[in-house]
């Protein structure tokens, strides 16, 4: 750590891991309620609607404000600079923790937007709105006083920027259902892969500069290319949503085209990743750091890019369109991107803001076992999901059966599923409870010289 | 640095980032204009009244959406209701908001009861008439309407010879029930009612249907002979397409 500001990082990630835990409970919760048969007494009470909202809306708020710890910690050690407001910081996080909270507990006792993934009420997207205003405009005033532009900076910033203005595109009412749902996925799609691509290409570029030692110029002129590649296949890849909604066929020419070339860019994230950390100056440690950025973009391609594939063209995806199928491909893709991301961030940034001694190495065995219990749980998730997804696909769309006749072959999968998400649980307890008790490894103090990130950053001013 | 690395000049990178996003931003903006001129056509926008929109803010309201698929948007949970009304038609729909543990009593999955008002009933009833007559492809494949009018007009060239069939023009069945594409969408669809009972359900259905679907409204049929409901019965099973394409 090289400046004060950067510390502001730390109560974000803390917040974030936190709710990770409470989303993952609420998951398993959701699967509990598609194999057993919850009363009609609780299910007045306590539908599987209002469950879903709290598992869908605690995801995006974990991953936000690590996105956001993460720009925290970033902008001071790019710009140079510290952070210009960071009283404001601290305020925004209140605020949005704040936020937060209202929305879950409102859920509860149905007030809601009542549009999936957007269920905020309209009222707290205020809220919201204020906190991303408050967020951009402190990373803005600081990258402007510093003068220092860097296409990683670029990249993250406007990310963020096209992140905000998305929101604002879901807070209204649409009263036509198909024009609804267009640009609801604006909001949904262009996020996902659009605005949080730019972010996590971003971050990568960031941590591989710090980590390997390979040099700035090399990773950002790669990091051009993949970005230039994502959005050129994501935004018109947007498409493949618009195929049965109620909008004109040639959708079908253009997201089945360029959503079919959206694994690329991803398989170009995965090959460059893995060269720079092979071909850095220095090895790259610690070793729990590399195996979840490598962990990380192998799973994205898998979860985001392969699954993806899977369903995108329109003569399967008519068929798996809205089935379990969707969740399969939507478990691994955001677990592969965003969350395994966001935590490898935290492994690289914690250490560092907690200042541990001996070249910021810690003890990382708990850290390996959360890694690969949590990775292998999810994994397997998917998989169940996925065989449940292809049963519905077979039984309800080309055999034409009964939806709850389909849903009967598939409860002992979401037993599966939910087999899985005991073991993620676990996994996730584990890792969170390793981020947040992180110890100096025992021989940390003779092995190397100095700093890795240290170092390279102050050769890069 | 590789060789390869080195070839791509950052020029070019620059290029190829700013290229490959300036083109697919302007194709997409450029296809959502022309989309939003389509829009109104497709969906029948001059058929959004007043009480369809209500609907669509009840519909919200009780989070319908983070159980159900609406256009296969939503929550997997429950079934899609992109073409329910087409399938169950009006009454169904009404005793399954106004009474869900009742007509779920016997369901592994439930529908909570959500204590909607009779205006609200009525509203989603006519959100749910408007979106199954949006034009989407023919999207879901399990409630194609090319496929509902394929096998019904196959079977109906046939009908002319079936007492069943005479019968159901007889008591004018199809002025509460759809078949093919002829009927009202009051009462449940024939080709739907065939694939999930047998005759034998169907023929005790006609002799008292308040019993097994209370406040469905339908009449009861005691009029006709067992024999004659039987063949009302086995006439409508038959309507069930084979599985498989």
């Amino acid at each position: 750590m090289l400046f004060k500001t950067q510390k502001i990082a730390y109560p974000y990630f803390v917040i974030a891991l936190l709710l990770f835990v409470l989303q993952v409970v609420v998951g398993l919760w959701l699967s509990v309620n598609y194999f057993a048969t919850v009363p009609q007494s609780v299910v007045d009470v306590f539908p599987f609607s209002t469950a879903r909202a709290i598992h869908t809306n605690l995801l995006v708020l974990w991953l936000l404000l690590g996105f956001m710890g993460a720009t925290f910690y970033l902008i001071p050690e790019e710009t140079g600079r510290e952070l210009e407001w960071p009283r404001l910081a601290l305020a925004q996080l209140a605020l949005l923790s704040v936020t937060g909270v209202v929305a879950i507990v409102g859920f509860i006792f149905g007030w809601t937007q009542g549009r999936p993934l957007l269920e905020i009420p309209r009222p707290l997207d205020l809220a919201v709105v204020v906190g991303a205003l408050m967020f951009l405009a402190n990373v803005g005033i600081t990258v402007l006083k510093a003068r220092r532009w860097t296409v990683t900076q670029g990249s993250l910033l406007g990310g963020l920027t096209f992140l905000a203005l998305l929101y604002l595109i879901g807070i209204p009412f649409y009263s036509n259902t198909a024009v609804d749902w267009y640009y609801w996925w604006w909001v949904i799609h262009l996020w996902v892969e659009g605005a949080w691509e730019l972010i996590a290409a971003a971050l990568t570029s960031f941590l591989l500069i710090k980590m390997t030692g390979v040099h700035r110029s090399v990773v950002e002129k790669w990091l051009y290319v993949e970005l230039g590649l994502f959005l050129l296949t994501g935004i018109a890849g947007t498409g493949h949503h618009y195929y049965w909604l109620g909008a004109p066929r040639y959708w079908l020419w253009v997201g089945g085209f360029f959503s079919a070339l959206e694994p690329f860019p991803i398989l170009l994230m995965v090959v460059d990743t893995y060269r720079h950390t092979r071909e850095g100056s220095h090895g790259f440690r610690p070793r729990l750091t590399w195996v979840y950025l490598l962990g990380g973009v192998v799973l994205h391609f898998v979860g985001a890019g392969l699954f993806g594939f899977a369903h995108t063209l329109p003569q399967i995806n008519y068929y798996t369109h809205g089935s379990q199928v969707t969740t399969s491909h939507g478990h691994l893709a955001f677990f592969g991107a965003y969350v395994l991301l966001n935590l490898t961030f935290f492994y690289f940034a914690m250490p560092r803001l907690k200042d541990l001694p001996g070249d910021c190495g810690f003890e990382e065995k708990l850290g390996h076992w959360g890694f690969w219990t949590t990775s292998l749980g999810v994994l397997g998730m998917s998989l169940a999901f996925a065989v449940a997804g292809v049963l519905q696909t077979y039984l309800e769309r080309m055999q034409g059966q009964d939806y709850m006749a389909t849903q009967a072959p598939i409860r002992f999968w979401m037993f599966v599923v939910f087999l899985h998400g005991l073991v993620v649980v676990a996994g996730v307890v584990m890792t969170v409870w390793h981020l947040l008790t992180l110890r100096p490894a025992a021989a940390a103090t003779a092995s190397s010289t100095a700093r890795q990130g240290e170092n390279i950053a102050i050769e890069a001013v | 640095m590789t060789e390869k690395e080195e070839a791509v000049k950052e020029k070019t990178a620059k290029w190829v980032f700013w290229g490959g996003t300036l083109a697919s931003l302007a194709l997409f903006l450029g296809l959502t204009i022309e989309t939003h001129r389509q829009f109104d056509a497709l969906t029948h926008a001059d058929k959004l009244s007043l009480e369809v929109v209500a609907g669509k803010r009840a519909f919200e309201k009780h989070n319908c959406n983070d159980c159900h698929t609406v256009l296969g948007f939503g929550a997997y949970y429950a079934p899609d209701l992109t073409r329910a009304y087409n399938r169950l038609g009006e009454t169904t729909i009404r005793r399954r908001l106004e009474n869900p543990e009742v007509v779920f009593a016997n369901s592994f999955r439930k529908m909570p009861n959500q204590g909607l008002s009779e205006e609200e009933v009525t509203n989603i009833t006519a959100y749910l008439a408007w979106i199954s007559g949006i034009e989407n492809n023919d999207w879901p494949p399990q409630h194609s309407e090319g496929t509902w009018k394929r096998s019904t007009e196959r079977i109906l060239a046939a009908a002319a010879m079936s007492p069943g069939a005479a019968l159901i023009k007889q008591e004018q069945c199809l002025s509460c029930h759809k078949l093919g594409d002829s009927g009202a969408a009051i009462g449940t669809r024939f080709e739907w009612i065939g694939k999930r009972r047998n005759a034998l359900s169907i023929a005790e259905f006609l002799v008292d249907a308040e019993k097994y679907a209370p406040g469905c409204g339908m009449p009861s049929y005691t009029h006709l002979s067992a024999e004659q409901r039987q063949s009302v019965a086995q006439f409508i099973t038959a309507l069930s397409a084979k599985p498989g394409r």
